[in-house]
């Protein structure tokens, strides 16, 4: 469908529901409607075109248009473009409808929204508090301009968290917020009838850091690029570029061709080590530590690598608005070729030998499963659809930097679970070999230092700009309206754990409970990106901190 | 089966060993290679107290403050992200990244603190503080005063 098509469509079936239509970048098309016409047009994109629902992004633009804006964005993979729809809610009474009836994936979009901006959304069946600390005080929302990024609410102890009610018949397995699976804190309330998971409830959102809040607060353009790599450990990179492309998006920045190969390969690189990483969790998961133990000696190469190339080995801090601070000279192609097929020849190896392993495909087939419609659904990306056979990937459907000059293969696989997941990655990382070395090629050929485009005039207050980025573990999407003082007005991270982390109560529902780690595992959940926001209150009255002494004695009287 | 298990005790046996025994011994692979961005240093003669370093510093760790004939340079390095960002725009070249990297302390505000201290010009008709000394040696020999004949 083409952006046409689908402007007549919408104008035909909302009527006076539409109001107008924007394209403010090439790639885009910005639709705003009435309220009340939302949902219509939100069922429109999702049913009848099949677009890809990404996230809905709310922001506080009372001082710009005396409104509350809620934008749900949209894709359309195979035709390189998204839709924006624009739904604006009063200032002083903020009620949107709410459009999770229509799409499941939009859950939590919704109760971030109204958690951080007050916007309430009626009609939506799961209004549980997502993002906020049980104490913190109702009708304060930490996202509206008018609230200071310093600032310390008092906190409220009656609040406690309504888990759902037990099935009948069902028993309370709770996993979390500490648990051996993860190092990170989350909590999954699994209701079993003898080993069979029976539903599963899900409170997380233990970790905020305040990020988009101090983006919009206090850091300017060229230092957010050094906290959006602080927001994921493993992908940290990816968000990076993603916030870089905004600004040079909005600001029309042309980055010079070698830093675009130069961010592919940190890109490519980023992506061979975390689904080593993934492998060697997995293969921990379910107790084959062989493969731990050997992709993750393989993967200490690449980081030194990264190391060598950048300075540092995990967060990189290479980019910067219109370019990336390092060069790869010709000088340390070869070495990085070298790495790389060695690299290449062990992960060959590794394929080889866990392909037929039948331990391993007893274990992980037919397990967790999420089908192509239930992916369509939930909004689900990165290799968990592109195991229920949902041929979509960034790289190919929103080209960014060099990948609409490398050539490469979109995995996927139909078997929709676990099993499919590791194969889609372990191919994946084959493809990323190839395109690192066709980068590297590339780089012999361009002039060396010319890697970065200087930001001379301000970047114009006003901009809209949608990037999305291919992560290891799914796509990245990031959301920029740009302001004054030079930094953004509203800067939105979705990643790809926020749309892929719901599913798992999909996958879970009627599986054994030992399957329930490998599953939530499938996803590679990263709960530091999901939960990278929010302003967190430390001096909750609730918390007892146990002194080292105590805890001492305690271990003395246990031993 | 069988097959793939062997495949995959065959990929153990080829690397029987590969960690290092740090800190015992240090091995040259396990140390960092040139161009790491480890803990910084601020070379103090070069230094011209134009607080560059601080402008840019996203986690805001350089302090920048003005008494009397001083001007104070505190870096509070616990802080510190290792992104080196201060050290590219130095126009001196005064802040460089060493290759420091084991930074563990139990002092940390002492330890990881940086202060440096340049002294500042005063005017010969009021007698206030109005530029480093530092720049002002260097403009009576470089830039604006042109001794070097160019052309």
């Amino acid at each position: 469908m083409t952006k046409q098509e689908i402007l007549s469509l919408l104008k035909a079936k909302l009527g006076a529901g539409f109001i107008a239509h924007t394209e403010p970048i090439p790639d885009q098309l910005w639709v705003e409607v009435k309220p009340q016409a939302s949902v219509q047009a939100v069922e429109l994109l999702h049913r009848t075109t099949k677009a890809r629902y990404l996230v809905s992004v709310g922001s506080d633009e009372r001082e710009l248009k005396k409104r509350f804006g809620v934008y749900h964005l949209f894709s359309f993979d195979k035709e390189h473009f998204f839709v924006t729809i624009d739904v604006s809610a009063d200032p002083h009474q903020p009620v949107l409808p709410s459009i999770t009836n229509v799409i499941a994936g939009a859950n939590w979009s919704e109760r971030e929204i109204r958690d951080l901006l007050g916007v309430q959304f009626e009609g939506h069946p799961d209004p549980r508090r997502l993002v906020l600390a049980d104490d913190w005080p109702n009708e304060v929302y930490p996202l509206r301009r008018d609230f200071d990024y310093s600032s310390k609410p008092p906190s409220n102890p009656e609040n406690a968290y309504p888990f759902k009610d037990n099935p009948p018949n069902t028993t309370v397995v709770a996993m979390g917020p500490y648990f051996p699976v993860f190092e990170e804190a989350t909590y999954f309330r699994l209701y079993v009838e003898g080993e069979k998971v029976v539903d599963v409830d899900y409170r997380g959102f233990y970790a905020h850091r305040g990020i988009e809040k101090l983006g919009d607060a206090s850091l300017t353009y060229n230092q957010i690029p050094f906290i959006a790599e602080r927001i994921c450990g493993i992908c940290g990179f990816v968000h990076n570029v993603s916030f870089c492309k905004l600004v040079e998006h909005a600001a029309g920045i042309k980055v010079p061709r070698r830093a675009d190969y130069i961010r592919t390969i940190m890109l490519e690189l980023e992506r061979i080590h975390s689904h080593a990483l993934w492998l060697g969790v997995a293969g921990h998961i379910i107790g084959f530590d062989t493969v731990l133990m050997q992709t993750w000696r393989m993967r200490e190469p690449i980081m030194w690598l990264c190391e060598k190339l950048t300075g540092n080995r995990k967060t990189y801090g290479m980019n910067l608005i219109g370019g990336v601070r390092r060069d790869i000279t010709k000088a340390q192609v070869p070495e990085v070729r070298k790495k790389i097929d060695a690299m290449d020849k062990e992960w060959q190896a590794v394929l080889d030998a866990v392909k037929d392993d039948t331990t391993l495909r007893m274990r992980l087939e037919k397990v967790g499963i999420l089908n192509r419609e239930q992916s369509h659904e939930w909004a689900a990306v990165g290799p968990v659809a592109r195991a229920a056979d949902i041929d979509m990937d960034s790289r190919k459907d929103h080209p960014y930097c060099a990948y609409d000059a490398v050539d490469f293969k979109v995995i996927t696989a139909d078997t929709n679970d676990v099993w499919g997941r590791t194969v889609v990655r372990i191919l994946e990382t084959i493809e990323s070999f190839k395109i690192v070395r066709q980068c590297l090629d590339a780089l012999m050929e361009l002039p060396e230092g010319d890697i970065i485009t200087e930001i001379r005039d301000e970047i114009p207050a006003g901009r809209i700009a949608i990037s999305a980025v291919e992560a290891p573990r799914g796509e990245d999407v990031h959301f920029l309206l740009t302001g004054g003082d030079n930094r953004p007005y509203r800067w939105r991270v979705r990643c790809p754990t926020y749309p892929n982390l719901p599913t798992v109560q999909v996958m879970v529902k009627g599986e054994q409970v030992a399957d329930v780690p490998i599953i939530l595992g499938s996803i590679d959940p990263c709960f530091s990106c999901t939960e990278r926001m929010e302003v967190a209150d430390v001096n909750t009255g609730k918390i007892r901190v146990y002194s080292q002494e105590e805890l001492f004695n305690w271990t003395k009287r246990k031993a | 089966m069988i097959i793939s298990k062997l495949k995959e005790a065959l990929i153990c046996f080829k690397n029987l060993r590969v960690t290092f025994p740090y800190p015992l011994k240090r091995n040259i692979e396990a140390l960092p290679v040139e161009g790491f961005r480890g803990k910084l240093t601020i070379d103090v003669s070069k230094c011209i107290g134009c607080a560059g370093c601080a402008n840019v510093c996203p986690s805001r760790l350089i302090i920048v403050t003005d008494k009397k004939a001083v001007r104070r340079l505190d870096f509070y390095l616990e802080r510190c992200t290792y992104c080196g960002r201060c050290a590219d725009v130095c126009p001196e070249k005064a802040i460089t990244m060493t290759q420091e990297f084991e930074t563990a302390t139990n002092d940390v505000h002492n330890d990881m603190h940086i202060s440096a201290e340049v002294y500042m010009g005063t005017c010969q008709r009021c007698g206030r503080c109005f530029e480093t000394q530092t720049i002002l040696d260097k403009m009576m020999t470089v830039g604006f005063r042109n001794n070097q004949t160019t052309e």
